[in-house]
């Protein structure tokens, strides 16, 4: 009888002490593989890393191709007046249209921003009149969605537009005075557009939460009017840029 | 008998606990595991975006010398007559008006930097408004030029332009009439004044022959259409 126990006794012991062991073990093992999640942001951030390169490598090849296509036409155009002067027409045209300075239409979104209110504790209403900065702020979103070409009431935004506040009544585009409310027209991917600005917290969240008024309407045919200068300083043109 | 039984449970109770702890172990390992996959998974992405930035590179330096060639093609080709000379060198400034060449000028350079506040996108893009404003020529934040389809977003704490990440200090250059930039953008009340009053390290300097680099991505117009 206390032969039997010993023997269990025994036996126990070493089943409990290969088990410590076995934790032992693992806990090692645990530690050396430990990977934190800071890795795991690594790769979100490489597969964006990715996509963007894959993307900017996708234009600069188009763009590469376009202008071998032109090198290749004006090889061939053989010093004749008349091809060469086509081929320059095209390419003016096509310059003239992303400076701003042409009509142009395609599809893309109407957006409406307007002065609101907001409703005080005390029941009052809190005037919000839209401001310079929230047009800013509009282009600069629209932009980052791919919008092609702007404007605001007719103004066409160039890459050179300021956008002030002239007092409480007035903004100024281009110098010009638009009021409210403001119509903005955007010519790009109309879907996009919209649903760029339509994101939760995003740009229409925000101006609602501010009291003003935005709608967003798609539309398959907007049109853009050219960029006019009124005043010398918006003249399109360098002044003190030294030649090399 | 009774002594025995007490035993026996608190021996098995004893090995149940151990061998539940060795399945909990087994089950984070197995989840490490996938972590280990997960960093293979990642050196794989490294190579792929090193892959592909090269592509871009190659392919970019090959857009250049192409551009270069261009140029040269049609000042040969228009060479020998008046109206197509005209319209070479109105192409010549609409590109430099577009941002795609690099340019000299007497401007102003503004730094911004962290402070007891951090910069975030939104002073950029008020910045870079008050510039225009002031009737600047050629804008750029830290070498990144502005062209007609640039914007500033930010990603987290990472503030971007044309899509490329940039970080403090923000330098902004600027082209144009030194005194009038300086004297607008430093005005009392200015947006300057307001991000220097937040506890934001702002510096303004004239300059002259400041170098603002050419716009090296795309302007894309998939779009828009003249109307004819």
């Amino acid at each position: 009888m206390e032969k039997n126990n010993k023997i269990m006794a025994i036996t126990i012991g070493i089943i409990c002490f290969i088990l410590v062991l076995t934790i032992f073990v693992q806990f090692k093992t645990v530690e050396e593989t430990d990977i934190s999640g800071i890795e795991r942001m690594q790769e979100t951030e490489l597969k964006e890393a990715l996509s963007q390169w894959k993307q900017k490598y996708e234009e600069a090849n188009e763009k590469l191709e376009d202008t071998n296509e032109k090198i290749k036409e004006y090889s061939n155009q053989e010093q004749d007046k008349t091809k060469t002067s086509n081929l320059l027409q095209e390419e003016l045209k096509n310059a003239n249209m992303i400076l701003g300075k042409t009509d142009v239409e395609g599809e893309g979104i109407e957006i409406i921003v307007s002065d609101g209110y907001k409703v005080e504790v005390n029941g009052n209403r809190a005037e919000q009149n839209v401001v310079a900065k929230d047009l800013v702020n509009l282009v600069n979103e629209l932009k980052k969605a791919g919008a092609e070409a702007i404007s605001i009431n007719d103004q066409r935004v160039v890459n050179m537009t300021d956008i002030v506040d002239i007092g409480n009544n007035y903004i100024l585009v281009n110098s010009q005075n638009v009021s409210n409310p403001y119509t903005i027209k955007a010519i790009g991917e109309k879907t996009y557009l919209q649903s760029a600005l339509g994101i939760k917290n995003g740009y229409v969240d925000q101006m609602a939460a501010s009291g003003k008024n935005v709608t967003v309407e798609a539309k398959r045919n907007i049109k853009i009017l050219k960029y006019e200068a009124k005043t010398d300083k918006n003249k399109m043109q360098f002044k003190y840029i030294k030649e090399k | 008998m009774n002594k025995k039984n007490q035993v026996a449970i608190t021996l098995g109770l004893m090995c149940f606990i151990l061998t539940a702890l060795i399945v909990v172990q087994v089950n984070t390992i197995n989840n490490a595991n996938s972590a280990i996959g997960q960093a293979r998974n990642e050196n794989d992405l490294r190579d792929e975006v090193l892959k592909w930035k090269e592509k871009y590179d190659v392919t970019y330096s090959n857009l250049e010398k192409a551009e270069k060639n261009l140029e040269n093609l049609r000042q040969n080709a228009s060479n020998n007559d008046e109206t197509t000379k005209q319209m070479e060198e109105e192409l010549k400034t609409a590109n430099k008006l577009l941002g795609l060449t690099e340019l000299t000028g007497d401007g102003i350079v503004i730094t911004l930097e962290d402070g007891t506040d951090l910069i975030h996108q939104e002073d950029l893009i008020y910045v870079v408004n008050e510039l225009k404003n002031a009737g600047a020529e050629a804008i750029s934040i830290n070498g990144q030029r502005l062209v007609s389809t640039s914007f500033i977003s930010c990603d987290g704490n990472v503030i971007l332009i044309n899509g490329n990440k940039i970080g403090t200090p923000f330098v902004v250059q600027a082209i144009g009439y030194p005194s009038t930039l300086y004297g607008a953008l430093m005005r009392n009340g200015g947006y300057l004044e307001k991000l220097q009053d937040i506890g934001i390290k702002v510096e303004t300097k004239k300059v002259e022959n400041i170098v603002i680099q050419k716009y090296n991505g795309i302007i894309d117009s998939k779009y828009m259409k003249v109307v004819e």
